[in-house]
């Protein structure tokens, strides 16, 4: 299913393709989502066992708090919003493809603009925690002649970090695109194995990547 | 000397013969092969994982599902490498972008060669990150209570291992979809 859009405003018209629709209904879907968990919790005893919906929440939050502890460290703790928000939307955008929408992450904006988030929290927390001179210092080691190498690979890595997402989610849409136009009819019995790899395994691995990589970096940067 | 760079020119001037579309479609062709080579990675890469699970799975019987589990974790994930191939040489078969482009033939032809012998560095990223993933089953056969910390490192070493496979297929698309040749 794909919803394309031209709008006319001021006499432009702005084209908006299938992949910024779709992260709009995977924000509304969400947004929603939150305020039910956040009614529900209120309403809950916290003398009594969690149970159904509650549970699952609870174990994801703890499950994304301990991974953000084991990997920046006890300190650190308050980049767990940020790390949950990510692995969330990620996880929710990549596996989008299953329901027959085009992923937004396969649209190269969105993993960049994900990675350039990323690439200024890492430089901010290396500025906030090691000062503007430990920030320059650290440029010129471990000898003050690989400073250019170090500042192109400081610059790689955003775009090494979208391309890995991108390339990975945008691989799949492609093949099975091409799969579902090539096999017609027959497509429903082969695909779902593909499916399974491509989507749901491809997804949660790159989302898993993702996030690990932004915690890696920023805590790199704060050491 | 002079023989060989007649030849060259020979050859050249032969290539120019043929219409345009013909270059490119020869070309393309070419592209696709070169591509696929990128797949030599991938079978090391996981032929060392799975050897490494072999070994692992004979020392330690009893750890054989965790084993198995990371092995075919690890081996999936070493596998990009051979899939982005894989979708640069269906782009250049099935929807070529290279095709509609209007210039000279020679070039938009050795565009699509070009962008099908990148996906070749693909290779290295495969090996290391079947390398990774058999010493992560190594080391999950040895330690299988460590089994979530191990499986985080190694997916954590795959992905870096990746970047130069990455920056190949950035080169690939580039030179079919946005050639700064062609302008």
């Amino acid at each position: 299913m794909n919803i394309e859009m031209t709008l006319t405003l001021f006499g432009n018209e702005i084209f908006i393709p299938s992949t910024i629709i779709n992260s709009w209904i995977i924000v509304i879907l969400l947004s929603i989502f939150a305020i039910v968990v956040n009614r529900k919790l209120k309403k809950v005893n916290a003398a009594e066992k969690p149970s159904g919906l509650i549970n699952v929440i609870e174990m994801s939050v703890e499950g994304v708090q301990s991974l953000v502890k084991s990997t920046m460290g006890d300190k650190n703790l308050g980049f767990v919003p940020y790390i949950g928000t990510l692995a969330i939307y990620l996880a929710v955008a990549n596996l989008f493809g299953l329901l027959g929408f085009k992923p937004p992450t396969s649209d190269y904006n969105v993993p960049l603009a994900l990675a350039l988030i990323t690439f200024f929290m890492t430089q901010y927390y290396g500025i906030k925690s090691k000062g503007l001179g430990g920030y320059t210092k650290s440029f010129f080691e471990p000898i003050p002649f690989l400073a250019p190498l170090n500042v192109i690979g400081e610059l790689a890595n955003p775009v090494s970090l979208s391309f890995r997402l991108f390339g990975n989610i945008l691989s799949g849409v492609i093949i099975m695109g091409l799969l579902y136009g090539a096999l017609g009819w027959i497509a429903p019995i082969v695909t779902p194995a593909l499916h399974v790899y491509f989507d749901l395994f491809a997804g949660l691995i790159q989302t898993f990547i993702f996030i690990m990589l932004t915690m890696v970096f920023v805590s790199m940067a704060m050491e | 000397m002079g023989g060989t760079g007649n030849f060259i020119l020979d050859f050249i001037n032969w290539l120019l013969t043929f219409e345009t579309k013909d270059l490119i479609l020869a070309g393309s062709a070419i592209g696709i092969g070169a591509a696929m080579i990128a797949g030599i990675g991938p079978g090391i890469g996981q032929g060392y994982a799975a050897g490494k699970a072999a070994e692992a799975v004979g020392k330690t019987p009893e750890n054989s599902r965790q084993i198995t589990f990371v092995m075919l974790l690890g081996a999936a994930v070493a596998e990009t490498s051979g899939i982005l191939a894989l979708v640069i040489a269906l782009i250049l078969l099935f929807s070529n972008p290279l095709i509609t482009v209007t210039g000279v033939g020679l070039i938009i032809s050795a565009s699509a060669i070009g962008a099908g012998l990148s996906m070749i560095g693909g290779i290295g990223p495969a090996i290391g990150q079947g390398y990774a993933a058999g010493k992560a089953t190594e080391a999950v056969g040895k330690r299988p209570n460590y089994q979530s910390t191990i499986v985080r490192t190694m997916i954590l070493g795959q992905a870096v291992a990746q970047t130069t496979g990455i920056y190949s297929l950035i080169i690939a698309i580039i030179l079919m979809f946005a050639n700064p040749f062609l302008t």
